[in-house]
């Protein structure tokens, strides 16, 4: 009995700590806050990308460099340099965001479909303080090619024989 | 009944067909740089200077890094479903087309007429060329790659985009690994050039270049400030543009009573029949309008090109 009302105890302190931070994890993730940069040439099919998270905690910043990896290589782009070859945002046409909100803000749910375009780099976490927040940055291996063919797919961007 | 639906049918498919624009065909070849630098040229006497031509089926039969970058960009380009025009497979059939041709005799013993400007004009295969170059370069032990891969429009000769860098150095890779390497990472942004150039071309149109010319002391007695209603034949012409080029748009470069040059000038992708036209298509067009009333005037149109053609006015 004693046992039960324990984990009961435990359950119930537990879960308004979880779900503050899914609530700050929801947070930092609609306002997308991360920079991207080139992290070296990839394998065919594939964009390499330094992505570096912003959170008041680290592991919440930790999870949102999958989510932001993708974001960055479709709506972002990314700069070039020392051997880097810098690439144009995938969804460049001005407001494609604002107008597939409804896509988007399925793609980029919980679990959404992003997931299957991006794997962490194992090794290649890096964290930084920086004053009352955390600034996590990852190797992201971004399987562009397959994420394109999606977005073409939803009527997002246009394939290159798209008219002909 | 079945008629019925058989036609039906028959107007769908044309309907599709009609709002669909040629695919333009795209083509990689060695720059001439490539070419002269790694020694696979051939040297043609020309009004007394030595010039050096490329020589592509020489490159092609020696050059595995070539054949190797080659295969590459038409595997990155059929993977988004563009696949190339194979430039060793254009050669062959020029070279067995000539010897066809060479073998073409009539009954008389004639053989078949083609001018120079047929050749080419035969040869002008490709929309789009793909010029690509590398360079090795040594940094004391690590080389690195320095790589160009530029699109130029055939019709136009212009550059629609390029994609160029050095990769980072290396101790190990050879050449044909950096070079794929270098390929891979740079062929988006080609393609992200060619998009907007597909994207412009669909919208606004081909751009070609047209020359005017008048036939001296021809049998009509007419040279481009001759009226007609009032109105020189030079403005005439304009006004025909105006109204037959893609939103009215093309530039009067130049024009005197004898020449008129325009440029830029944006010439729809396809005639009211559908059919795919080029510079020498709308230029026949223009002709067949100043043949009629109240003009009279006869032409000659003479190819230049995909993307260029002259009229000559005045005689055939």
């Amino acid at each position: 009995m004693r046992k039960l009302l324990l984990s009961l105890l435990v359950v119930a302190l537990c879960t308004p700590m979880m779900a503050g931070a899914k609530k700050q994890a929801d947070k930092d993730t609609q306002q997308f806050r991360y920079d991207i940069e080139c992290a070296g040439n990839a394998v065919q099919g594939t964009y390499l990308v330094k992505v570096w998270s912003y959170s008041k905690k680290a592991n919440i910043a930790e999870n949102q460099c999958r989510k932001n990896a993708v974001h960055g290589v479709i709506f972002k782009g990314y700069g070039g340099g020392q051997g880097c070859v810098s690439q144009r945002p995938m969804a460049n046409m001005p407001g494609v965001e604002t107008q597939y909100k409804e896509y988007f803000d399925s793609f980029f749910a919980e679990g959404g479909e992003y997931q299957k375009y991006a794997s962490i780099i194992e090794g290649s976490t890096e964290v930084v303080k920086v004053g009352k927040e955390y600034k996590v940055g990852k190797i992201v291996s971004v399987r562009k090619d397959e994420l394109r063919k999606a977005l073409e797919a939803a009527g997002i961007i246009k394939g290159l024989n798209s008219g002909f | 009944m079945k008629k019925y639906i058989f036609t039906l049918a028959m107007m769908l498919v044309a309907l599709v067909a009609s709002a669909q624009i040629k695919k333009p065909e795209i083509m990689v070849i060695p720059s001439d740089v490539w070419c002269i630098s790694n020694g696979y040229y051939t040297e043609v006497e020309n009004m007394g200077m030595t010039t050096k031509v490329p020589n592509y089926k020489q490159a092609l039969q020696e050059n595995m890094g070539l054949k190797l970058a080659i295969a590459k960009i038409n595997d990155l380009m059929a993977e988004r479903q563009f696949p190339l025009k194979s430039l060793e497979q254009t050669l062959k059939n020029i070279e067995q087309q000539r010897m066809e041709d060479n073998l073409t005799m009539s009954k008389s013993g004639n053989e078949l007429a083609e001018s120079p400007l047929d050749e080419v004009a035969r040869m002008a295969k490709a929309d789009i060329i793909l010029e690509l170059s590398w360079e090795m370069k040594d940094f004391g032990p690590k080389h690195s790659l320095t790589y160009i891969l530029e699109a130029r429009d055939a019709y136009t000769a212009k550059t629609i985009g390029s994609s160029a860098g050095t990769g980072a150095p290396s101790i190990s890779a050879d050449v044909d690994v950096l070079l794929e390497e270098a390929i891979v990472a740079n062929m988006d942004n080609l393609n992200n050039r060619l998009m907007d150039h597909f994207t412009e071309m669909q919208n606004i149109g081909r751009e070609i270049s047209l020359d005017i010319k008048v036939f001296a002391n021809n049998s009509r007695g007419i040279d481009l400030e001759s009226e007609f209603g009032g109105e020189e034949l030079v403005d005439l012409i304009e006004t025909w543009l105006q109204l037959n080029t893609v939103q009215g748009r093309f530039t009067r470069e130049y024009s005197s009573e004898n020449v008129a040059r325009f440029t830029q000038v944006r010439i729809p992708v396809y005639d009211e029949r559908g059919r795919a036209i080029d510079a020498n298509g709308f230029a026949k067009q223009l002709t067949k309008h100043f043949k009629g009333e109240p003009f009279y005037i006869p032409a000659k149109v003479l190819v230049k090109g995909l993307g260029r053609a002259v009229i000559v006015l005045g005689e055939k």
